[in-house]
């Protein structure tokens, strides 16, 4: 075969592929329109439907047989879901058991088709109740990502605090994407978590990164007292950097000052981030014993210590003066950052207008030169 | 050898380069077919009512430079303010604008000044004051003295407090769940993930209200409905294949999510860069693989913002002759980058691909539009292979168009019979005429001279008239082209 | 009969309404974003509107302030997000009649509504 036939069968090849493509591209665009609009009227008419049996409890008007593998239906009912309260809520509830609309998507979670299981997982996240637990836990394990978080967030809606273990226990082994989401149905859970997450990082942290970090994140945002002893051990035995900086977030945020003198000894690790965030978290803590920690930390070589540290000084008691005498002082780092977290905090407003009406201190001056001087 | 045997071989070249070109582009699509049927499940069931809801969502900083935007600016923030996200603020910066665009924030969002000082992490132009809104909407402006877009930016990235950032232009109308779908990306991988863009598409003759779309159709005028063909091409036959293999070149300027302490650490947008854009991209690739960062750059197709694109041939024009030097610039800037393991599938496979197919091709175009005309007039040519190839070529150009569009319904946009039939014409004519234009533009472009140098305003016809240094830069170059 | 118009960028909420509403013996106005709010509030009299503080356009709050600007007086209730402490009580001082808080319950907003008719 010469070149020039090789040329005219492959242009023969593009024109049909072409055609094709048109043909496909116009009939694709009809039928997508068309199953779009119906899809839309569907719904707005079960939308009606729906609301009246919600707004009447004796409402008789009928649903039809079909509607619970109608998708236009479940998604009209989640969408209801969403934004009713009391009776209503009961009505709809009622409407929900009436029509066999969970046994419906039970059976659909084990279907062949991903997009039918998905629609089925998330509708049951939504809608399920005590008879969808044991379906529920078992899909923690599926094979798709998606239909793990929908099974852990129903459970979560559902308030089954059984499944907070089973959760727990799967953190390190899921995507981030999964983490993060088992992590918000936790912190759903509330302090009925603590515990759970509390053993899993205990057990995990020295050997697993990714895991115990989010248990921990998400334990700051339960935000319950008793994980402060815990995640102490957790800041004295940590080999990972991650884990301490999660840490001290963690009980910074979580604010006891019995964490504090444990923090204190993380401020001389030779890790700036640690060092960063440990001044931080003792200023969030609100530590007095910590003036020493702070003011040293404000001489550090790394700018963010200097500038964190001057930010928790202005937070703790007593770390005013040390930061007025750090603007006054000889280092001119740990000047600059007294300086820019006294202005923070609305000191130079407050100095100006102390001079203003006559009655400024020499520091409030000092300050408001210093500033000039910068500027 | 003789010069017809030359120009013959010239002629084939030229052939054999643009069916070359059009293979690694249909390649591109079938792989953006593959990453968006992956995908596509994941955006339909729960994602963003789920994020909504979560504490654990990272709080993203908006930045929206302004030069002169006093009649469009408190719609765009009021548009934006209401963007489904759990937590994030708006920070507007104020390029030295000579009109009351600075005037138009403080009435509508109750602004005061506050004395806090500027940290500049990247040296910018002057900050003549900060401040900050006390109404409901969380906004910060920064008014400083001009010094163009990549300056304000930079400015913008200064005073944000969250550790991504979103940075857009004030005419962009983002979907509602545009910045939810994007940082969707980065909850699922928050190591990895230092970028992510979003799709950009033409809203010319669409109605909208207030800063809303109301609803898309395909322009009528041709110059912006060949746009919606090309950004279609872009956004959805080629960005999701480069995402998919982790080497997307460019995130377009008008929406792009970048991880705050990266872009202060690439010392920010360069400014007067002509594509400042693809400069920040390639910086993102560079620094985190020479850093041994952990980095995934990601496009997310269904995070939509809609814009204008120019509407006659001189805006256009314009706007091409700078893309094109903005490209120019990064392939000088980042060509040692090609071929080098060390940049991974950006380095091996897309950067060469966007010297080869996109930084070159108006010159081998250019070659074949003169020689091969030139030799049949004088008729050194045979016409037969020449015709079978031209329409080879314009053959795969067009299956290059329709299955974007395919693809393009993946999500479902102007499904009326009059868009589509629209959209068809236009794929057909395209090859007609629109093609060699922008083929001269960029060539243009490369020759340098006065007319290249400047940014160009972008002259707006659509929703609000009004003009900006900064023209929103999407696709700059869309490696989609025949 | 009593003229209502409901406004609210969620048709679940405005549907549920205008059902209520209609069962009722009211006449239903709907508008599904606050720029078209205001323009229906120009264009004819209301006995009540129903504005949801939240919707693109203009904001329900938005609505009320052009009203009057225009000198339409149509008595308006707000709805507000759980925790929107602040709209529930700027709605009250910018003239609203009452405000209402989502998810609402559906006998608490009929008898308001009538209160107010």
């Amino acid at each position: 075969m010469s070149l020039l036939e090789l040329v005219q069968y492959a242009t023969l090849v593009v024109l049909v592929l072409d055609a094709v493509g048109v043909g496909t591209l116009i009939v694709l665009k009809a039928v997508n329109r068309r199953r779009r609009l119906a899809t839309e009227r569907r719904k707005r008419e079960y939308m009606r439907l729906i609301s009246r049996h919600v707004a009447f409890e004796y409402c008789t008007d009928p649903i039809p047989a079909d509607a619970a593998r109608d998708p236009a239906f479940i998604d009209a009912i989640i969408d209801f879901r969403n934004v009713l309260a009391g009776s209503e809520l009961a009505n709809l509830e009622r409407l929900i058991s009436r029509h066999g609309v969970v046994r419906r998507l039970i059976k659909d979670l084990s279907s062949p088709w991903k997009v039918k299981r998905l629609r089925a997982a998330m509708a049951l996240a939504e809608i399920g109740g005590d008879e969808t637990v044991d379906v529920l836990l078992a899909h923690l394990d599926d094979r798709e990502p998606e239909i793990r978080v929908q099974a852990a967030r129903g459970l979560g809606r559902i308030g089954w605090t059984p499944a907070i273990d089973e959760i727990v226990s799967r953190f390190g082994r899921v995507s981030p994407w999964v983490r993060a989401r088992f992590a918000d149905t936790l912190i759903g859970f509330g302090a009925d978590a603590t515990w759970p997450l509390v053993a899993y990082v205990m057990v995990n942290h020295r050997h697993e990164t990714a895991g115990p970090v989010a248990a921990i994140r998400t334990l700051a945002a339960i935000g319950d007292a008793q994980a402060v002893k815990p995640l102490m051990d957790v800041l004295e035995t940590a080999t990972d950097t991650e884990v301490t900086i999660a840490a001290l977030d963690a009980l910074g945020s979580l604010g006891h000052p019995m964490a504090a003198p444990v923090m204190r000894t993380a401020a001389t690790n030779p890790d700036w981030r640690i060092r960063a965030k440990v001044v931080t978290a003792l200023g969030q803590v609100g530590d007095v014993g910590a003036l020493e920690v702070l003011a040293t930390a404000l001489t550090d070589e790394s700018w963010w210590v200097r500038r964190n540290a001057a930010a928790a000084l202005g937070a703790v008691p007593g770390g005013l003066d040390r930061l007025y005498e750090a603007v006054a002082g000889d280092d001119r780092f740990a000047s600059d950052a007294a300086m820019e977290a006294l202005v923070d905090i609305g000191e130079l407003t407050a100095a100006r207008m102390r001079m203003e009406g006559g009655i400024a201190a020499p520091r409030d001056l000092a300050l408001i030169s210093h500033v000039e001087a910068h500027a | 050898m003789t010069l017809r045997t030359a120009l013959q071989w010239v002629g084939y070249g030229v052939f054999a380069y643009f069916i070359l070109m059009q293979a690694y582009i249909l390649t591109l699509n079938m792989i953006s077919a593959w990453a968006l049927r992956r995908d596509h499940h994941l955006n339909r069931f729960g994602r963003v009512t789920e994020m909504l809801s979560s504490r654990t969502t990272p709080p993203v900083t908006i930045v929206i430079p302004a030069f002169n935007e006093e009649v469009g600016i408190v719609d765009a923030v009021r548009s934006m303010s209401l963007l489904k996200y759990p937590r994030f603020e708006i920070v507007v910066v104020n390029d030295g604008s000579k009109d009351g665009t600075l005037q138009a924030l403080i009435d509508a969002f109750r602004l005061e000044k506050v004395a806090l000082p500027y940290r500049p992490d990247i040296e910018t132009k002057p900050v003549r004051g900060l401040y900050r809104g006390r109404g409901a909407v969380d906004i910060t402006v920064i008014d400083k003295e001009n010094g163009g877009r990549a300056d304000a930016l930079n400015a913008g990235l200064n005073a944000a407090r969250y550790p991504y950032v979103l940075c857009t232009d004030a005419d962009v109308i983002f979907e509602g769940d545009a910045l939810m779908r994007a940082m969707a990306r980065v909850v699922e991988d928050r190591e990895r993930t230092v970028a992510v863009g979003g799709n950009i598409r033409p809203i010319n003759e669409s109605e909208v209200a207030l800063g809303h779309l109301i609803e898309a159709t395909v322009p009528r005028r041709l110059i912006p409905r060949m746009q919606v063909l090309e950004y279609v091409r872009t956004f959805l036959g080629v960005r999701p294949a480069w995402s998919a293999i982790n080497g997307l070149p460019l995130i377009s300027g008008a929406f792009g999510v970048w991880r705050r302490s990266i872009a202060v650490a690439v010392g920010g947008f360069t400014p007067g860069h002509f594509g400042e854009d693809m400069d920040m991209t390639m910086k993102f690739h560079r620094h985190c693989r020479a850093q041994g960062i952990p980095n995934r750059i990601m496009y997310e197709p269904t995070a939509v913002a809609w814009t204008e694109v120019p509407e006659t041939r001189r805006v256009l024009r314009r706007q091409r002759i700078r893309w094109h030097r903005g490209l120019i610039q990064v392939v000088r800037e980042f060509l040692p980058l090609a071929f080098r393991p060390r940049y991974g599938v950006l380095g091996m496979v897309t950067w060469p691909a966007i010297v080869a197919f996109e930084f070159l091709a108006p010159i081998v175009e250019f070659i074949g539009w003169i020689v091969i005309p030139v030799a049949w007039a004088i008729g050194w040519l045979a016409w037969e292979p020449f015709l079978w190839l031209l329409v080879l070529a314009f053959g795969m150009g067009l299956l290059n168009s329709l299955v974007s569009l395919l693809l393009d319904e993946a999500h479902g946009y102007f499904d009326s019979k009059r868009d589509t039939a629209r959209l068809l014409v236009m794929a057909a004519i395209e090859n007609l005429g629109f093609r060699q234009l922008t083929v001269w533009w960029r060539i243009r472009a490369m020759l340098g001279g006065e007319a290249t140098k400047t940014w160009g305003n972008m002259e707006r016809q659509g929703f609000a008239t009004k003009t900006a240094t900064a023209p929103p830069a999407p696709p700059a170059s869309s490696a989609s082209r025949p | 009969m009593a003229r209502i118009l409901i406004a609210d960028d969620s048709e679940t909420i405005t549907t549920l309404l205008a059902t209520a509403l209609q069962s009722s013996g009211y006449e239903v106005e709907v508008a599904t974003d606050g720029n078209q709010a205001y323009q229906m509030g120009l264009e004819s009299e209301h006995d009540l509107a129903i504005l949801d503080q939240l919707m693109p356009g203009l904001l329900g709050l938005e609505v009320i302030d052009r009203w009057r600007e225009a000198g339409i007086e149509t008595p308006v209730i707000i709805l507000t997000g759980v925790d929107d402490e602040r709209t529930a009580v700027e709605s009250l001082d910018r003239g609203a009649v009452d405000f209402v808080r989502k998810p609402f319950r559906l006998p608490e907003l009929m008898a308001r509504i009538r209160q107010r008719i």
